[in-house]
């Protein structure tokens, strides 16, 4: 039986998660408790199609709580992470800073 | 353009550093430091109004124990100040602030962290409200001040500081450090400590502003109201240009 703090940190990362622009999108969340549509786009330097694709990605993971709403007569979309999006993005930062001690390990290593 | 799907590219060492960016991004977008310093500074101007307008001296019997032999049976009581004014003002500005900060964050388009600073300040000024209607003694002043049961020496350093702290120092600074964790604002950490050093700071102002003069109170006002108010144009002034170098 493999323990699994034996297990090298690149196999604890989610697909899902582990990628450029969700993970900017889960790190921006998490900080801002509440972000809406615009600012993440501008943020994260990418039009309205690529963003809602990703964000459909992390909804359907159940990472991500869409709200829908009306500030007068514009629309709005403020998103939130969920309680599993808020536990997926910590594993990552650990999965994250484990392998950047393994490298530093290695490196160091004669 | 990038495959939307692929995995984060770069070293893990990358990664982290541009998630620090992102979140510096956020950060600097919430801020808001500037308007609760501005109100502290208008509120504490308008003590020195406040003060001045509620100053009276009445002359009462001495406690015994007052009495310097071969004096006259009779001490000078001076008061200044409403209670009324910082509990409600504090209020009142804690309220605006969650207002302005709520504001902010529909327009700018992130969630806020305002509410412990929201929570804490209203909490403190109530309690304050609360000592400060209490506290205020009816009779005349004994050998010792009554502190939540505390008898206290009046001429003592610590009781001094003590007075001190439960002033506007507490209401004002221990919110103002929960701002500077809720915001990670080391900048506004360090304003606050400076702010409570000043405050805590034992003035004399004896030599040049009698005990009795309506005035007597301007110096412990005006000082921390002008730092609060440079610490207002100071913080606006850098979060503006830091929202023009992100965005």
């Amino acid at each position: 039986m493999t323990d699994q703090a034996d297990q090298h940190p690149v196999t604890g990362l989610d697909d899902v998660v582990h990628q450029r622009v969700r993970l900017g999108i889960l790190t921006i969340a998490h900080q801002a408790r509440r972000v809406e549509f615009g600012f993440l786009r501008t943020a994260l330097e990418l039009t309205a199609g690529n963003l809602s694709q990703h964000l459909a990605v992390l909804e359907k993971a159940g990472l991500l709580h869409v709200e829908k709403g009306y500030e007068g007569k514009r629309p709005r979309t403020w998103l939130a992470l969920t309680p599993t999006g808020h536990q997926a993005l910590q594993d990552e930062v650990t999965h994250l800073k484990r392998l950047i001690h393994q490298i530093e390990q290695g490196n160091s290593a004669p | 353009m990038t495959d939307a799907s692929a995995p984060s590219p770069g070293r893990p060492h990358e990664i982290l550093a541009n998630l620090g960016d992102l979140t510096r991004k956020v950060r600097i977008a919430q801020r808001g430091t500037w308007f609760p310093l501005l109100l502290f500074a208008v509120l504490t101007l308008g003590a020195i109004l406040a003060n001045r307008f509620t100053f009276s001296i009445r002359t009462i019997p001495c406690p015994v124990s007052h009495t310097p032999v071969g004096a006259g049976p009779s001490c000078v009581l001076t008061r200044q100040g409403m209670p009324g004014y910082w509990a409600g003002g504090l209020v009142l500005a804690y309220a605006a602030t969650a207002f302005f900060y709520l504001r902010r964050s529909r327009s700018r388009g992130v969630g806020t962290p305002i509410r412990p600073y929201v929570l804490t300040g209203i909490a403190i000024a109530v309690l304050f409200g609360a000592t400060a209607f209490l506290g205020t003694p009816q009779t005349p002043p004994g050998p010792t001040i009554d502190f939540w049961g505390l008898h206290l020496n009046p001429h003592a350093g610590a009781t001094m500081l003590l007075e001190r702290f439960t002033g506007t120092a507490a209401s004002i600074g221990v919110p103002l450090l929960v701002l500077s964790w809720v915001e990670r604002n080391r900048a506004l950490l360090l304003f606050t400590l400076a702010y409570l050093a000043l405050e805590l700071a034992p003035i004399n102002t004896g030599s040049w502003i009698a005990p009795s003069s309506p005035w007597s109170a301007l110096p412990h006002l005006a000082i921390p109201a002008v730092f609060l108010l440079l610490g207002a144009l100071g913080f606006a002034r850098t979060q503006q240009r830091s929202q023009r170098t992100t965005s």
